[in-house]
């Protein structure tokens, strides 16, 4: 069943890649704004080989890592502060609510002014877009927490830390990773978004130049490595989910069918 | 213990992802940081022919020997720059002369330090121009009345310098329809009829003319001849603080402006350095002039055009934004 998906998933592709070099070939769109798949692998090659494109791949996946380790950890703390300390959550969720739609992108002007074209404007758009993912979810997995359970551990005299260890983070946690697996794509789409952007170094600012450079080949080339990224990233964060969750049924259902 | 496992995995995961990260161009280095005797200097540019002086000049030297050490940073468009030398993220930046005059009609405490680029004043054989596709009955500016004609930015210098040539055939202005679009878009926009006419400047002008376009206008000969386009700009209070660094800006500044002017072949292998412009479009490129100091004449004629078509709230005042 494995080895058939497998073959099936990477006939697609072909067929995918194999449309994209026949499109332009056949004149259906022109050769000039749509290079078939053949040259773009051309200016591919060529990237690769360029160590500047080393460099804005590190600066994009350190803007990326860093904004999602701060956007989970800020997530997490915040989303238990509120789910723990009575009132806190009435209290914020119409803040929330308010905050939460706000695109992200909408924020450029204000990261430009702030900190200009640096790191740490990829960052603030970065955290702000990835943070919300997280901690809606914490707060809809506190909200799951079986209550014979939590009057259980109450009974048995557990105090509010060991409450929050023992019962409400292994609830939360299926909740939890979900929100780090949306994150973790968001992140990189508003890593690359705000360097195209703004112009903070990384692979969307080589896509800029490579646009406004008339480079039309090197521009899809670029493109595709950011497809190739999401890609690794998802197929990660789905990892780092499975390994985590190895203990819940979710999981160990899949395994068992 | 498994919980602990869980963390450590997500943790691994993240410091892998940020170890291949290495931080280049940007990155956190301080500003004006002094190390025997060399200040450097950030420097917001667009990525465009335009400033390959600066990294001519860097090369050749001409920084060094003053002291200076210039750390480009490459922003998309003048949006980013104007706020990023006001606020201090950088030294100096490179704006058209349209935009500065607006930001100092409005108190933005910006004063322009040194040439950036000017027009080659040459009629038909400018760095920009406006226009249409092969076999396009228009044959001049009057034409464009009732047409649809791209712009990179709407109320800005490429839409005055339009208009001008628009009135100077004998045409109205008002009557043109102006849409916004990267210059980059424009070729393919307008090999797809999207657009009747495009305002386009290099390298994007090379590619329409390979389509066979023709030119029917030089919009920025029109305004004035030899205009002063862009100039380098600083903040006032950097430039009361820093007099000296300044200075020595302006000094190695016009010595490489007039360097490049006069080393077409050398400009052209540093734009190699900063933009993919492939080899063949920019052996087709129309290099502008960089003449050292600016036409202030030019400006003076631009400020009555963008003040014609209401571009200013109040009127700018030449003197304090000049050098």
């Amino acid at each position: 069943m494995r080895g058939a998906n497998a073959a099936l998933g990477a006939a697609g592709l072909a067929a995918f890649l194999a449309l994209g070099e026949a499109v332009p070939r056949l004149g259906l769109v022109k050769e000039a704004y749509l290079p078939p798949t053949s040259r773009i692998a051309h200016a591919l090659g060529q990237e690769v080989t360029d160590h500047a494109f080393w460099t804005a791949l590190g600066d994009t996946l350190t803007g990326w890592a860093l904004g999602l380790a701060i956007a989970i950890g800020a997530g997490v703390v915040v989303g238990l502060l509120l789910s723990v300390v009575p009132y806190l959550r009435e209290a914020t969720a119409s803040t929330i609510e308010f905050l939460r739609p706000i695109p992200s992108v909408a924020l450029i002007p204000l990261a430009v002014l702030l900190y200009g074209t640096e790191l740490r404007s990829v960052l603030l758009l970065v955290v702000y877009a990835s943070f919300w993912q997280v901690l809606v979810q914490v707060l809809y997995g506190v909200q799951d927490v079986d209550p014979v359970a939590e009057e259980t551990a109450r009974s048995y005299g557990l105090g509010p830390w060991a409450r929050v260890r023992h019962v409400l983070w292994p609830t939360a946690l299926p909740y939890v990773m979900t929100g780090v697996r949306l994150a973790a794509a968001v992140a990189l789409i508003l890593a690359v978004t705000a360097e195209l952007v703004i112009g903070a170094p990384g692979l969307g600012a080589r896509i800029a130049v490579a646009e406004s450079s008339q480079a039309v080949p090197d521009m899809y080339a670029l493109v595709v490595v950011t497809g190739l990224l999401g890609l690794l990233i998802n197929v990660g964060a789905r990892t780092v989910e499975r390994r985590a969750l190895a203990w819940h049924q979710s999981v160990r259902g899949e395994v068992m069918v | 213990m498994r919980r602990l496992l869980a963390g450590l995995a997500v943790g691994s995961f993240l410091v892998a992802a940020s170890a291949c990260g290495s931080s280049g161009g940007g990155g956190a280095s301080d500003k004006n940081a002094s190390s025997g005797g060399t200040t450097t200097v950030k420097v917001g540019v667009i990525p465009i022919v335009d400033v390959a002086p600066l990294y001519l000049g860097q090369q050749k030297g001409f920084y060094s020997k003053r002291g200076l050490k210039l750390s480009m940073t490459t922003a998309q468009g003048g949006a980013a720059i104007v706020p990023g030398v006001v606020s201090g993220q950088f030294q100096f930046g490179f704006s058209n002369m349209t935009s500065l005059m607006i930001a100092q009609s409005q108190n933005v405490p910006v004063k322009a330090v040194v040439n950036g680029v000017a027009s080659t004043g040459v009629a038909g054989k400018d760095f920009g121009a406006i226009t249409v596709k092969k076999g396009s009955p228009i044959k001049s500016a009057k034409e464009l009345e009732g047409k649809k004609v791209a712009v990179n930015t709407l109320k800005n210098i490429n839409e005055t310098a339009v208009r001008e040539s628009v009135r100077k055939a004998g045409g109205d202005p008002s009557k043109v329809k102006f849409v916004e679009l990267a210059f980059d878009q424009m070729p393919a926009a307008l090999d797809s009829g999207q657009i009747d006419a495009a305002m386009v400047v290099e390298p994007a002008l090379a590619t329409v003319k390979s389509q066979g376009a023709t030119e029917i206008a030089s919009s920025l000969v029109d305004v004035a001849k030899g205009l002063t386009v862009a100039m380098y700009f600083t903040s006032t209070q950097y430039e009361q603080k820093n007099p000296d660094v300044v200075r020595k800006f302006q000094e190695a500044t016009a010595e490489s402006l007039a360097y490049a002017d006069a080393h077409p072949d050398e400009v052209r292998q540093a734009v190699t350095t900063y933009t993919k412009i492939p080899a063949a479009t920019l052996a087709q490129v129309t290099l502008p002039k960089w003449p050292a100091e600016p036409n202030r004449a030019s400006i003076e004629a631009l400020e009555k055009l963008d003040a014609q078509d209401g571009l200013f709230k109040s009127t700018p005042d030449l003197d304090k934004l000049l050098p």
